[in-house]
């Protein structure tokens, strides 16, 4: 059975629409990840024009962070104050990033930049990700534990406007977390996605977050940032397709449910390297993509119809 | 009413006694509705046409039918290798395109003919023989006829894969010599609007007799509205959006943590 997508104007198989989303949702609760990563670049091979995945994957995460979020919210895992710094340089970013995007449509570049983006990303999740769970799997055989240092000062505690942020038990500036703020609302408005796999790296590496602390705020931001790329989408490039959305929440928050309970089950290491696997594999069919010779060197967009 | 078309037949009938030669078409459909499950149809066109009877039998006379879909711009892009990428690097912008056109003839006619009497946009694959003029074009940076050819056909090329542009040969149906009929395929993928169905009488290579008619295409049902009013409400459609993903997301987390519990 297949089913109209209205503003991507194409039809597509409703099963097939289902499972990507139920996977997507099962990967994206085993790891807690928001799932956007594999969602975007997943639409686009799908034949769901670049546009309309990115704007609508956007529209899916808001609904996974939520998902994902209560739990931590009703436990007072999220620093609201450090969640706010971030939103506002997150503010400022997805407007920049909204406004690139428009403007790559415009040129005709946008299939390309989205491409060698995602697969810049996808490679450096991947190897991450293959390295850490390696070194997991070679440190359990081992049988040895790293102690982590506590508390450390870097660059960030040197500049200014610095500001107490208590629940992170924190004194730092405000000019990182709103540079962080800045560039993934930037990546959330042109590739669709939510940003936790850098946003959380960067939180604990660069601002000193306690790990507690980290994923609750994040989610924090997320939701508000991709909420609001959302409306941007949807109000300067129409690409939001509700139909495509509304199938792909579906799927992806029961999906999402089963794989919290897998991961419960589950040893994670082994799944964590067939996850890199499984990206590394979709970074190379973008890669193929781009360095193949296309079937047609041709391409058309309608720009205008005449009602 | 009757007496109205008793009159209208009548002066039709004395027409075509008197007249050299007529054309009367008739249509299955003025409008078309394309909905969720349209997968493509076919519009009949039939008619009866009459030639000069002081003329011979055998006289030359073919029909070419013409369907002109409404008018759109379209930016074709050439891809390019570039250090090793495929990369969009020439546009071309061709305003107000047909964006259904459909030619159809009882024999294949000679594209002097059809340059002459200014029909078809399928007319010549020669670059020098291009009648660029019917076509408002921004070229961008290409400039050599070749390429311009290039994108010329391209043009079709990507318009015939999506059943959008044909051109046909013996297509239409000639029942007892003086009446057609034919069918019209018009795919799923055609743009909504006014199409003009022009339908020529050709004796001895010259056109002789010339009727037109207009029929709509539609687009109907839940997912056109969906689409009209993120068009028309763009504000309202991203909040209802957001409304959609916000409880789902939230009612899922609730049902399933209930659903855990127990």
């Amino acid at each position: 059975m297949s089913i109209y997508l209205p503003i991507a104007e194409i039809s597509i198989n409703i099963y097939l629409l289902l499972s990507i989303g139920g996977a997507v949702g099962f990967l994206s609760g085993m790891f807690g990840l928001g799932g956007g990563f594999l969602m975007t670049p997943l639409l686009i091979f799908m034949g769901i024009p670049t546009n309309v995945a990115v704007a609508t994957s956007a529209n899916q995460i808001v609904a996974s962070s939520i998902s994902g979020t209560m739990g931590h919210w009703r436990q007072g895992l999220v620093d609201f104050k450090m969640g706010s710094v971030l939103l506002f340089g997150g503010f400022f970013g997805s407007i920049f990033g909204v406004w690139i995007f428009n403007k790559l449509v415009l040129i005709g570049q946008i299939e390309t930049v989205i491409s060698i983006l995602y697969f810049i990303l996808l490679v450096s999740i991947g190897t991450l990700m293959l390295i850490e769970s390696s070194q997991v799997i070679r440190d359990r055989i081992r049988k040895t534990t790293v102690k982590k240092k506590i508390h450390y000062h870097n660059w960030a505690h040197r500049l200014p406007f610095k500001v107490r942020f208590y629940k992170s038990k924190l004194y730092i500036s405000v000019i990182p977390p709103i540079i962080i703020g800045f560039l993934i609302g930037i990546l959330s408005a042109t590739m669709g996605i939510g940003g936790a796999f850098i946003l959380i790296p960067a939180m604990i590496y660069f601002l000193g977050m306690p790990t507690s602390k980290v994923i609750g705020t994040s989610l924090f931001q997320i939701i508000f940032i991709t909420a609001l790329v959302t409306i941007l989408h949807a109000t300067t490039t129409f690409a939001v397709d509700a139909v495509l959305a509304f199938f792909l929440i579906l799927s992806s928050v029961i999906g999402a449910q089963f794989g919290v309970i897998a991961a419960n089950k589950l040893r994670g290491e082994e799944i964590r390297a067939l996850l890199a696997v499984i990206v590394l594999t979709v970074a190379v069919k973008i890669a193929l993509d781009l360095l193949l010779i296309p079937d047609d060197v041709f391409n058309i967009s309608v720009t205008r119809t005449l009602f | 009413m009757r007496f109205i078309f008793v009159i209208k037949f009548l002066i039709l009938y004395f027409y075509l006694c008197f007249s050299v030669s007529a054309l009367v078409i008739g249509s299955d459909e003025q409008e078309i509705y394309i909905d969720a499950n349209f997968t493509g149809k076919d519009l009949l066109v039939f008619g009866a046409f009459y030639s000069d009877p002081t003329q011979p039998r055998d006289e030359k006379r073919d029909l070419l039918i013409e369907v002109i879909g409404p008018s759109e711009d379209v930016i074709l892009r050439k891809k390019d290798s570039f250090f090793g990428f495929w990369l969009n690097r020439h546009s071309v912008e061709f305003r107000d395109v047909p964006g259904f056109y459909y030619l159809s003839s009882t024999r294949e006619l000679e594209d002097e003919f059809l340059d002459n009497n200014k029909i078809g946009l399928l007319k010549s694959e020669r670059a020098q023989d291009l009648d660029w003029s019917s076509l408002t074009i921004d070229w961008g940076n290409i400039e050599s006829a070749n390429d311009k050819n290039d994108f010329y056909k391209a043009l079709i090329r990507t318009k015939d894969r999506e059943k959008l542009y044909k051109r046909l040969n013996d297509q239409i149906e000639i029942l007892d010599g003086n009446l057609f009929r034919t069918n019209i395929e018009i795919p799923n993928t055609v743009p909504v609007g006014i199409y003009k169905v022009n339908v020529f009488m050709i004796n001895n290579d010259k056109i002789s007799q010339t009727y037109s008619y207009n029929f709509t295409v539609t687009r109907v049902g839940i997912e056109e509205a969906i689409f009209n009013f993120s068009k028309n409400f763009p504000l309202l459609y991203g909040l209802i959006s957001l409304i959609i993903a916000i409880l789902i997301g939230w009612s899922g987390a609730e049902i399933f943590k209930r659903f855990r519990r127990t």
